[in-house]
This record gives structure tokens, C-alpha cells and sequence, in this order.
């Protein structure tokens, strides 16, 4: 343990990256505070793990600069810039035993063998891996491999920890305690984090801020709640929230939301002539045909176990609805559905822009 | 901490346990048993009559050998050891003593090559009988040639797999042409080769920096290895004359080194080729994971890379060792008193006046043969799979 807990802002100037002819990022900005824990969320190829390449040094920026701290380390070898990285993979060496890989950074820096031994010992009990510690990567299940990659991670103290989807290769349930690990981790050692997932469920329960990329640009960038109570734009509503939101074509008229011939009340005004109407399963609700705001036909119903999801159809577009568990329709019956104004988002189609 | 799984692992066992592990025997039904083992048992004896035949050959004098085939000692034919006896006690400096003056003596000669362009002092002249001498020679030139090349090649090679190069084209034509410069006046104006050598190389760097950055075109990774590969696509008799006069220009025929710069050079291609396709198939996040760890180059290939490419290592090791061992062409051109190799010993039985002596030349075969075997040995207990085994993901 060299640097006690230090804690180093990340910032992100302008960067651009292009492989060929592709662009990967285009004048990507972020600042991270320090000691925060980052999420960058996007789809495969939104440019998530470029970013995150690009600060570690293991890639090179086509333009933009990249600060850890105030030191400008666009430039300087990745074993200069004190950051760890957990790979999706884990990159475990298969040829070491769990304590030799833990030790691995500090092997590299020439430790003493006992102050190495005593820092492997104590990363290996933040992970709970002390039993294993003669082991081989191969003797160990997915799980503990995740924890050793951890502990690797961990034991320089590094300015900043950086983790590539380091759950995707989890089973479920494992997923779900591993996430709890890593936050109570971060908390406790206070080391800004920056974490790269697709996973939009992974992303709000992890983060301080949420960071989503589409196409190598940020869409957003802001806590989790404002993430999913304030989408800036389509893309994200639409990727945070499961089921997703509901998206309903049709136009904006002044402060109504007309659609298929039916009238929404909105809270936003506007003439959009291709509009969107984006409302959460979540908020909606159903009813009788003839007291919803729209009236339809179910097209399927399914029993998550504390709720029902009701999918409706309306014109071209479908709706899904969490409706209580005891919902007893079937497929075919009409239905009404009410779309509380309060919870209506409006996006320009052709840009997908919020109308606000 | 031991585990109970500990008995699947490889790594903790000595290398003394790993070389005399027993083999795996899966479990097989009784007649198919019978048959694969019989089938193995038959072919087996394929492989192995031929080195009977050697190593009863050997034992036969001129009148067994010629009476026709007989394959039984004692019953078929009188063995006798004069084969044996010619080749190795006939000569009076053929002892103990020898070979630990033989030994001296490389160590001696080699000190003195490569202080030769700094002091002259004489080389001294080996005095051992031909077999032992060709023995020591064998044995030093192949494996100081193997490691070198094996050094030098997987290093190439990795470099290779993990570097992308874009030589220019003007560089490549500046190099031939120094070349082609070093080579006109070593041979012509009587400039001392490590002279011209090292003016090529100071003019490379400068004109490569000047004038080789002006070139557009440049050359891949790709291109790279085709040319290496292409070294060997021609047969080696075309080269020979041409290294012949080269050696002799820089006064080095019918030394160690020779043998063993030209039998590295020889081979590079194939370890290059062999260990590129070893490195290029390594997961990359390993060697990144240790980059941010923050491990040297040279570190990442010391620690993590050639401990996981070590049975391809080996394995290319082992065939790099057998044909220098076996090498013939270049020895018998750039040998012709102190560095002869065994491959010349058993060909100089093949002579003009008395025809082939197959006995003798037996005895001469069965001595060249039991150093690869042990090598063999030694080196497939590390062509082992699995090295890779809960590297990444699982």
C-alpha cells in the first residue's frame, strides 16, 4: 500500500477517437469528482470501453487530452498513471497462484517480501479470499476468479479504479451479491471508480452518476434518479428502465398529445408535428374501456409474480402496462388505459430530443 | 495452504516428478484395449527395428555385414566390438584427459574470438581424436545455436505479434544498399568487417532518420513475416558458395561461431513463424493487465508470456535442436579440421577406396542418436496442455 486512500478527479477534454474511418468518440467530455463512483452506460459499441481504454493508456486519443488529478497523462505510459483496472475477463495469470497474482503489482515495484505478504494477506480479506490463497485461477470457480481480480485491483491503492464489465461474466444471483460487494468496497475505501457496464440495472444501483453513451456520444450525465425521472433525450429513456418506456407516435398540438385520433393532455406545450409520447410501464395503470385515456386490445399478458405486465395494442404501437398481479384479462379483451399526464414524456421524433 | 485439489496441478510438481510422471490411462473397454494395444505394439516395432538394426550393426564386423542380413547376436552372428574400437579407443588421444582438454579448450578458443579484434593471441590447437571432437562440436554448436536462435527468434517473434510496424520501403532499400556497401569493402578494399559493420549501421540510423522518414510506402507486419518465412523457400545449396567466400572474407571458416551464427540465422525463420502463432494466440488482456501493473515490457515477457508459451516453446525448441544436430550441407562446405559435427563423422564412412564400412558408421550413428532421445525426453514433458487453463472467463 503506497498512497493511502488517495483520491484523484478524472477529466476527459474534447477527446476524440477514431479507428480507420470509424469514429469511436466524438469530442467526448467528462469530469469526475473525486472519490466518486462513475458508471459509463451504454450498448455495445456506444464507445463505453474506449473511454475507459483511452484513460488507462492502453489506447491513444486521435485528439483531446486526458487529466488525472491536474497531470496531463494523455501522453504517459499506462504504468506511470497509478490506475488498476478489472477486466470483464479478469486477465487472471494462470501460471500464478492466487497470493502471486494479488502480489503481481507489487512484485513489479520491487516490494519487500514482508510488507507484500502483509498487503496480500490484507487485500485478500477485504474479498474474502484468504482459504484460497495457494490456489491456481483454474481451481477457482467464476465468482472467486471475479475476486481475485479485485484484490488485484485493490492492493496498490491506485488513484483511480477502473472496471470493464466486471459482473458480465457472473451467473445472476452471484451478480447481484458481487454488486453489493463492489459498492460497500468503493464506499469503504473512498478510490474514484469508473465502471463500464451495459447493464442499466447494474448502472443506477452502483453509481453516483450516471454516464450514457450512444454512438460515441454522452448523452447524459447525472445521478441516477434524475436518470430516470428526467431523460434528457429518447435514447435515454428509453435504455434506463425495465420493462422499457413505452414509446407512442403521434403529434404535438399545443399542450395535447394527439395519437390515433385520441387526445392526451401533456404537461409541455409545442407544435410537433412528428412527436413522441414516452410514458414508464410503471406509471400507467388499466381500467375499464371506457374510463382510460386510450382504449385497446390485449395482445398478452404476463405474471412477473408481485405484478402483471399488460401488453396492449394501440395503432402501430404497443403498450405495456404493470398492472396489479390479480389482473385477470386475456388476450383480446378490451381494455382501458390510463396515462397520467404528470409521467408523459414528449421527444421530437426526428431528433429525439425532449420537448420540455 | 494444500487443497484437496491440489493433485491436478501441474505447476507444483519438481521437474524431476514431472519427467518420470506416469501417463494418463483412460478407461477403455478389455478388446479395445487388445487391439489398440496390439495395434500400438506393431507399429512400435516399425519405429524401433530401424535403431536395432543400427545398434546390431554396429556389433557385426565386415564378413557379418556382408554374409547378408542376420538379426540375432550370439545366434545369428558373433558380435565383436572392433566397430567400437576403431572409431573411439584406436587413437592415442582418445581418454578422459582428452575430452577435459577438449573442453579447455572451447572455452579458450572462444575467449579468444571474441577478443580478437581488441588483442591477438593464437588459438590453440585441439589434439583429440576425430570422434571426440566431433561429439563436443555436435553438442556446443546445435545448442549454443538453439538457444540463440530460439533467444533472438521468439523474441522477433513477439515483438511481431504485439508491435505493429510500418517499416518504409526507403528504409528497407537504405539497408540493402549499406549492405551491399558493407560487403564491397570488406571483400575488396580489406576493411575489417566489424569495422565496415559498425559505419553501416551508425550510416542506417542517420539516413534512416534523414532521408528514409521522405518515403510514403511502407510495409506491414504481415509483409514482414511472408519475408522471413520466404528465407526458406529456397534450398539452402544455392546459399552456400556465396556464405562460403562470406566467411572466408571475414576469416571465420572452420571456427564454432560460424557454425552457430549461420545455423541460427538458418533456422530463425521457422522459430519466428512457429512462436509468432504462440504469442498472437495469448489473450491480450493478460499482458495489458500487467502493463497497468505496472511491469516493464521486457517484465510482461519474462513474467506472463513465456511461462504460458513454454510448450510451444519447447516443442519449437526440440525441432530447432534436431536439425542442427542433423545438419550436413553447411558443415561439410564451412568445416574442414577443428569444428567437423557428427553428421560429417558418419558420412566420412561412406569412402571412396573401401566402400561404405556400415559397422563403423553404425557405431557412429548410435553415439549421434542418444543425445536426441534424451533431449526429447527432457523437453516433451513440457509440451504440455492446459497451460492457459482459467485465464480469462471459464
Amino acid at each position: 500500500m503506497t498512497s493511502g486512500g488517495a483520491r484523484a478527479s478524472v477529466k476527459f477534454d474534447a477527446v476524440q477517437k477514431s479507428f480507420g474511418d470509424v469514429k469511436v468518440l466524438e469530442e467526448f467530455n467528462l469530469e469526475v469528482e473525486p472519490g466518486e463512483f462513475l458508471v459509463l452506460l451504454g450498448a455495445s459499441g456506444s464507445g463505453k470501453t474506449t473511454a475507459l481504454r483511452i484513460l488507462s493508456g492502453l489506447e491513444t486519443p486521435s485528439a483531446g487530452r486526458v487529466y488525472i488529478g491536474d497531470h496531463d497523462v494523455t501522453e504517459m505510459l499506462p504504468k506511470y498513471r497509478d490506475i488498476s483496472m478489472v477486466f470483464q475477463s479478469y486477465a487472471l495469470y494462470p501460471h500464478k497462484t492466487v497470493a502471486e497474482n494479488i502480489g503481481f503489482p507489487l512484485k513489479v515495484k520491487k516490494l519487500d517480501k514482508a510488507t507484500m505478504d502483509a498487503a496480500i494477506l490484507d487485500a485478500a480479506r477485504q474479498v474474502q479470499l484468504e482459504p484460497l490463497l495457494d490456489r491456481y485461477p483454474r481451481e477457482l470457480s467464476g465468482g472467486q476468479r471475479q475476486r481475485v481480480a479485485l484484490a488485484r485491483a485493490i492492493i496498490r491503492r491506485p488513484l483511480v479504479f477502473l472496471m470493464d464489465e466486471p459482473l458480465s461474466n457472473l451467473d445472476a444471483k452471484l451478480r447481484g451479491h458481487m454488486r453489493a460487494e463492489l459498492k460497500h468496497m468503493q464506499g469503504t475505501l473512498g478510490i474514484t471508480t469508473i465502471y463500464v457496464t451495459h447493464d442499466q440495472i447494474e448502472a443506477m444501483t452502483l453509481a453516483h452518476r450516471v454516464a450514457v453513451l450512444e454512438k460515441g456520444v454522452l448523452q447524459q450525465l447525472a445521478s441516477p434518479a434524475e436518470i430516470y425521472n428526467d431523460p434528457a433525450n429518447l435514447f435515454v429513456a428509453q435504455f434506463i428502465g425495465s420493462p422499457a418506456m413505452n414509446v407512442i407516435h403521434g403529434a404535438l398540438e399545443g399542450n395535447k398529445f394527439m395519437t390515433n385520433g385520441t387526445m392526451v393532455k401533456t404537461k409541455v406545450k409545442g407544435q410537433v408535428p412528428q412527436a413522441i409520447a414516452g410514458v414508464r410501464p410503471e406509471d400507467c395503470s388499466v381500467c375499464e374501456p371506457s374510463k382510460g385515456t386510450l382504449k385497446g386490445e390485449i395482445y398478452t399478458t404476463e405474471l412477473i409474480g408481485d405484478h402483471t405486465l399488460v401488453t396492449v395494442n394501440w395503432g402501430s404501437d404497443q403498450i405495456v402496462v404493470k398492472a396489479h398481479k390479480d389482473f385477470d384479462g386475456k388476450q383480446g379483451d378490451e381494455v382501458g388505459v390510463i396515462l397520467p399526464p404528470e409521467n408523459l414524456y414528449v421527444f421530437d421524433e426526428t431528433n429525439g430530443e425532449r420537448i420540455r | 495452504m494444500k487443497n484437496a485439489n491440489i493433485k491436478f496441478d501441474l505447476h507444483n510438481r519438481s521437474l524431476f516428478e514431472r519427467m518420470f510422471e506416469p501417463p494418463a490411462v483412460g478407461k477403455m473397454a478389455p478388446v479395445a484395449r487388445v487391439v489398440v494395444y496390439s495395434f500400438l505394439a506393431i507399429w512400435s516395432l516399425f519405429v524401433l527395428f530401424p535403431i536395432y538394426w543400427v545398434i546390431i550393426t554396429s556389433f557385426k564386423d565386415a564378413a557379418a555385414v556382408n554374409q547378408g542380413p542376420t538379426y540375432l547376436p550370439f545366434l545369428d552372428f558373433q558380435p565383436t566390438l572392433d566397430a567400437w574400437r576403431i572409431n573411439f579407443t584406436a587413437d592415442p588421444y582418445c581418454d578422459i584427459a582428452a575430452i577435459a582438454r577438449q573442453i579447455y579448450l572451447l572455452g579458450h578458443n572462444s575467449v579468444v574470438f571474441l577478443l580478437s579484434p581488441v588483442i591477438s593471441i593464437q588459438p590453440m590447437e585441439p589434439q583429440i581424436c576425430k570422434i571426440y571432437l566431433a561429439f563436443t562440436n555436435s553438442i556446443v554448436i546445435s545448442i549454443a545455436s538453439t538457444i540463440f536462435c530460439v533467444a533472438v527468434g521468439s523474441m522477433a517473434a513477439y515483438a511481431l505479434a504485439r508491435i505493429q510496424y510500418r517499416p518504409k520501403f526507403g528504409n528497407i532499400m537504405i539497408f540493402v544498399l549499406l549492405i551491399v556497401g558493407v560487403i564491397l569493402t570488406t571483400t575488396y578494399a580489406g576493411v575489417p568487417w566489424w569495422m565496415s559493420s559498425a559505419v553501416a549501421l551508425a550510416l542506417f540510423f542517420f539516413l534512416a532518420r534523414s532521408i528514409g522518414r521522405h518515403f510514403k510506402m511502407s510495409l506491414g507486419n504481415g509483409d514482414i513475416l511472408f519475408w522471413m518465412i520466404s528465407q526458406r523457400i529456397l534450398p539452402p545449396i544455392v546459399v552456400v558458395v556465396p556464405l562460403y567466400v562470406m566467411f572466408q572474407a571475414v576469416q571465420l571458416l572452420d571456427t564454432h561461431i560460424a557454425l552457430i551464427l549461420l545455423y541460427a540465422v538458418a533456422n530463425l525463420p521457422i522459430v519466428v513463424w512457429l512462436m509468432h502463432d504462440f504469442f498472437a494466440n495469448l489473450p491480450m488482456e493478460l499482458e495489458e493487465s500487467a502493463q497497468l501493473d505496472g511491469a516493464t515490457r521486457f517484465g510482461i515477457f519474462w513474467e506472463i508470456v513465456m511461462p504460458l508459451t513454454r510448450p510451444g516453446l519447447a516443442a519449437t525448441t526440440l525441432l530447432i535442436l534436431v536439425l542442427n544436430w542433423n545438419e550436413y550441407l553447411f558443415a561439410v562446405f564451412l568445416s574442414t579440421v577443428k569444428v567437423q559435427t557428427m553428421p560429417i563423422m558418419v558420412a566420412a564412412k561412406n569412402t571412396g577406396e573401401k566402400g561404405v564400412l556400415w559397422w563403423e558408421m553404425c557405431a557412429v550413428t548410435v553415439v549421434m542418436i542418444i543425445p536426441v532421445i534424451i533431449m526429447s525426453v527432457l523437453l516433451t514433458r513440457f509440451i504440455s496442455k492446459g497451460v492457459l487453463l482459467g485465464a480469462v472467463k471459464g
